[in-house]
Formats: structure tokens, sequence, C-alpha cells
């Protein structure tokens, strides 16, 4: 039976057109990806944690894999540029000028500008000279509507709106499919075949409060045709409601994907939105400064997928060529380049698609899993130290896990066998070959692996209990230690125990105690967070004298 | 031999390969440090250490060979 919906009537009409057998090829190659992705699982992960275990006598759970090992190294190269990274500095040129009462800031045509008297020389002469307006264009461009959501760009608008993470969003549309709300949401399909029915949705959608008039608007068309992407996946169409209204209180984030779904599919049927843009050139002496505006004319789908869109609309007062403007102020202005963007759980996401590493329903978990062994953290993803030594120790000694052209080979060979011109068997004894080569490599080099893994967690281990860095002798580090005497717990210096410096600070008892990394806003002293049982956590500044404190430790 | 800046392994140029790409990023950027704003290595070094832009590493190679210039000025003065 092949339904993407859990609606009565899909299910009825599914069993009533069964197919007469399975489809063999594509079990066959689900079972392959299976077994290659367990064989090579298991056995890295295994090698890496046994090497680190050998080594310092204690278990940490260490793991790698076909999709694992790619995805880390595109985040440990990320990590790598943004710590090396020496910013340079350039300057940018402005002109600021009076309009109806509003001012308006044109930048210079040359900008960036490569040294600091070159801007200032700029600037020397344009002061106090008039602008010209020299050319004034604009033009009108079409937006197209967005495709239809697969689970990859579902995943990531529901980042960009609500911040829900990859493995979340994919939970929330689980049971939105199990209360046939949406259709199946592990699809990688930007298309939506006339099959399911689009005059029926929006019928159903037509009767809601919330959509109603949308959807009236869009039956009104004489012809429904959606925009669709170009990604195709034979299994599943693209995401869409099924036009069923909830029969029970959805929560927020379930009511907020539904509505996403619900405005997407809307507005993938909608007219291209119409933007002009508007293009001035103001001369001032030798020197050209322009100024960009940009108006919507036809709102289109941006209608449909309101509140999910903003047009930006930036609007100044009509010019014409040869009119002269004051200018107010000319300045230059000293900036520096930035380093690369950390990667966030969407943005990667989005480059595991793009590198075809993992499929749809896989993507969200490897991501979770880097987390889980904390090879990353932060929202704004950080590679540990222990992330980054597993990618040492793999690029030094088996760089083909790293490689995702590896992973990409062995993805067109399942291809090939759901397309029957290559078997499973055949298939799984070559990867297994490959696979031996890796271990032994990796067998033969276990001390040198187990010595560098295990430094790394050690330091990771160190980084996690610091707290700051000590303000009294400035060398050592602020971190959770335990008295010698009384086992009791405390926030000291690194050095306390050297008898070198005595900065100490105490701690609850009770529950869990996290660094939180950053510093109380009233006394700057460093903060963490406390986890007790039962209770909810809370902030704690670790100076006892922290003003924000009434007498007795409480937070006023 | 361990590296001049952290814990990890080094090669034959002192560094890990980690903070050897640092110093290969800090010494190509001094030209165009040195063409915008016409500075000293030393004022240059100075001023990536304090920016906020600059990458943890880079700050460490650029402290480090703070460092060592103090100590090559004093030897010779």
């Amino acid at each position: 039976m092949k339904y993407s919906t859990l609606t009565p009537e899909e299910i009825q009409e599914s069993y009533a057109n069964m197919s007469p057998t399975l489809d063999f090829s594509l079990i066959e190659a689900g079972l392959a990806r299976h077994e290659i992705d367990w064989l090579y699982g298991v056995n890295l992960s295994r090698a890496l944690t046994q090497a680190a275990k050998k080594h310092s006598g204690r278990y940490t759970t260490l793991s790698t894999g076909r999709v694992q090992g790619p995805t880390l190294k595109f985040l440990a190269t990320r990590e790598l540029s943004i710590r090396n990274f020496v910013p340079i500095p350039y300057w940018t040129v402005s002109a600021t000028f009076g309009l109806d009462h509003s001012v308006f800031e044109a930048a210079y045509e040359k900008n960036p500008i490569d040294t600091k008297a070159e801007a200032n020389a700029i600037v020397k002469t344009c002061m106090g000279k008039k602008g010209t307006v020299r050319t004034v264009e604009s033009q009108k461009i079409l937006i197209n509507p967005p495709p239809p959501f697969d689970l990859g760009s579902l995943q990531n608008e529901a980042y960009r709106l609500f911040k829900y993470t990859p493995m979340f969003t994919l939970k929330v549309a689980q049971r939105l499919y199990l209360d046939a709300l949406i259709s199946y949401p592990r699809t990688s399909c930007q298309r939506l075949p006339i099959s399911i029915g689009y005059k029926t949705i929006l019928q159903k959608l037509a009767k809601s409060d919330e959509h109603g008039r949308f959807a009236r608007a869009l039956l009104a068309k004489p012809e429904l045709k959606p925009k669709e992407g170009k990604g195709f996946d034979p299994a599943h169409p693209a995401i869409y409601p099924t036009g069923t209204r909830p029969d029970r209180m959805l929560n927020t984030a379930e009511r907020r994907i539904w509505n996403l779904v619900v405005r997407r599919f809307m507005a993938v049927f909608a007219e291209s939105s119409i933007q002009q843009t508007i293009k001035a050139t103001i001369a001032v002496h030798i020197n050209e400064f322009t100024l960009t505006g940009r108006q919507t004319i036809e709102e289109g789908w941006m209608h449909f997928y309101k509140p999910f869109v903003h047009s930006n609309d930036f609007v100044f007062p009509r010019l014409v060529k040869g009119q002269e403007i004051d200018i107010e102020n000319v300045a230059a202005q000293g900036e520096f380049t930035k380093p690369p963007p950390r990667y966030n759980p969407s943005s990667l996401l989005k480059k595991m698609q793009k590198e075809k590493l993992g499929t749809k329903a896989t993507r969200a978990g490897i991501i979770q899993t880097l987390y889980d062994r904390k090879y990353i953290t932060q929202e704004k993803i950080v590679v540990t130290e222990v992330g980054f030594e597993v990618v040492r120790v793999l690029h030094q000694y088996c760089p083909d896990v790293l490689s995702s052209k590896l992973t990409a080979k062995l993805e067109d060979a399942m291809s090939e066998i759901q397309e029957k011109n290559e078997t499973r068997q055949i298939l799984l004894e070559r990867a297994i070959e490959i696979l031996q080569t890796i271990t032994s490599r990796l067998k033969e080099q276990e001390p040198a692996i187990g010595k560098q893994l295990s430094r790394a967690l050690k330091e990771s281990r160190l980084e996690e209990l610091t707290v700051g860095t000590c303000p009294i002798c400035k060398t050592g580090k602020l971190v959770v230690l335990h008295s010698k005497k009384t086992g009791k717990r405390f926030v000291g210096c690194t050095n306390y125990f050297k008898n070198t410096c005595a900065n100490a600070f105490p701690l609850p008892q009770s529950g869990v105690v996290k660094p939180l990394h950053n510093v109380c806003a009233s006394c700057g002293s460093p903060t963490v967070q406390i986890y007790q049982k039962g209770k909810h956590s809370w902030k704690l500044c670790i100076n006892p004298v922290c003003g924000k404190k009434q007498p007795g430790g409480k937070a006023k | 031999m361990t590296c001049k800046v952290c814990s990890r392994e080094a090669d034959e140029t002192g560094y890990c390969d980690l903070h050897y790409k640092a110093h290969v990023n800090i010494v190509k950027a001094y030209a165009a440090w040195k063409k915008g704003l016409n500075i000293s290595w030393d004022e240059y070094l100075k001023e990536i250490k304090r920016n906020c832009l600059t990458g943890e590493w880079a700050k460490q190679v650029a402290s480090h060979l703070m460092k060592n210039e103090e100590i090559e000025n004093d030897k010779t003065s």
C-alpha cells in the first residue's frame, strides 16, 4: 500500500489500489544502507573508544561514521578558519543628506577603500560641496513564490523563524502527520502532483477562520498551478496540509509548524511578487555616491505567506536628474573584515544536503549525535577539543573516512541497487574491504591515537568544569573543586591545591553545576546554572557579596 | 617536541599544525595592515591581539610573538 497522508480517504483508496508485489530493489537498497552504516559506525567508533580507553584507563564513548565523520570535518574546517582568523582593516565613505525632513545615507561607489589616507582624502574633497543627481534608474523585479516544503527546507524555515532545531521540527512534523494534519514529512520532494487534490484541500481550508479568506482567494483563480522546486522523491510528494482541522488543542510548536505548512502550501499557488528597485547616483565634486531603494508594487505570494516573510521596503523621495542636493556630512568609517560565520543546526543541515551527506531522515539525528558526543557545543556551533582531535586522528590515519566523496560513492552504489544494476552482496563485500584497510591502520597506530584522544578528552573535561579565569592570580582557572577534608564542593582556582592562590567561592552542595561562560551584569563575576531535582534551574553569580544578592545569598 | 603555544605535538616550525596556520595568517595579513595604517610589526601585533574579531589561536600566536620580541629586545639592550 502506498500513501502519503493518514486521512481515512487516502488509506481507503490506497487499500483499494494495493500494489501486487513489494518493491524488492528498494528494500535491498535500504538494507544495504543500514548494513553499511552499521559496519562503519560500529567498527570505527570501537577503534577510537578502545584506543582512548587503553591509554587513559577511562571509558568515554567516541564515535564516528560514514556521515558523522565528513560532517564533523566541515565543522572543524570552519572552526579552524575562525580561530586562525586575522581581520584586515578597510574603510567605507558615506554621504548623508536631508530630503523632505528625513536623512538619507548614500554609499561611495568605490567602497571598500584599502587605506585610511585615501578614505580621508575622499572626505576632504567632498566637504562643503553640493551634490548633483547624475542618474536615476528604476527596475522592476519578479520574485517567484518559494517551492513547497521538503523536510530540509521545512527544518531550515522553522529554525529561521522559531529557532527550532532540525530534530525538534522533525518530531513536531511527525506528530502532525500522525494526526492526519499534514502529509508524510520525511521527503526530499519539492513537487505537488495534481493527484493530491489541490482544490479539495483548499476547499477544506476555506472553512477555517484563520486561513479561509486566503484559500477562497486562491479558489477564485481560473487555474491552480503550484510553483515547484527541483527536489524529487519517488516515494512521497512535498509536505502539504491535508486540509483537516485539528480535533485536539495543538501546542505552540505544533500550531506554528502546521500554520507554516498551510501558508507555504497556499503561497506556492499564488502569483509572483513584483518589486521595484530605484538606484540614484549623486555626484559630489569628482566622487560618486549611490542610494538604493526598494518598494513592493504587488505583494503576490507574500500576502499568503505572512507573517513569515517581510518585504523590507526602503523608499526615498523622488529624485530628478540634475537636481542639486545639500550634503550634510561626508564621513569615513574604519571597519574590519569578519571571520566566516559559525554553522548553526540549520545551516549545517543545508551544507549536508548540498554535499549529499546522509538522508532527509538521518541528518537531524547525526547533528544531535555530534552534540551528544560533546564534539560540538552551543547553538552557533563551536567545535570542542575532542571534536578537533577526532578529526585530526582520522585525517592523519584514515582520511577516506572524512571524505564526502567516499560516502557519495557509496550513495551512488546504493542507487544502483535500486536500479537493479548492482547487488547488495557485492556492495557489502566492497565496503568491508575498504573498512578492513582502515581498521587495520587504526589498530597499528592505536597507542599514538589513544594518547592524542586522551589528551583532548582531559582538556575537554577541564573546560567543562571551568567557570572562568582567576581574577586574583590571573594564571589559574576557576573550576569546580572538592575539599580534601570535607569533600564539599566549591569554585576555586586551579592553583588552590598548589597553595599559590587561595581564591575560592562557595557553591550549593546539591544539584548539578554547569558553568555558563558569561559574567554577572552587576559585579562581573562568572555565573553558573544550578539544576536541582524537582526545582526550576537557576542562575547563580559565584560572588557571595554580589550587589544583586540580598544578605544570605539569594537574588534580590 | 611540543608546540610553542600549546601542548600539542609540534613539527619543525616549532608550532603544531593548528597554530602554524595562525602564524602564517598573521604574517600574511601584515602587508594589508601596513598599507592601510602604515604601522610597525610591533604595533600590528598589539592591534590584532586586542581586536575582538581576531581568532583565539591567532591571538595566542600574536602574544607569543610579542613576548619573544620583548626577550629579543632585552637581549640586544
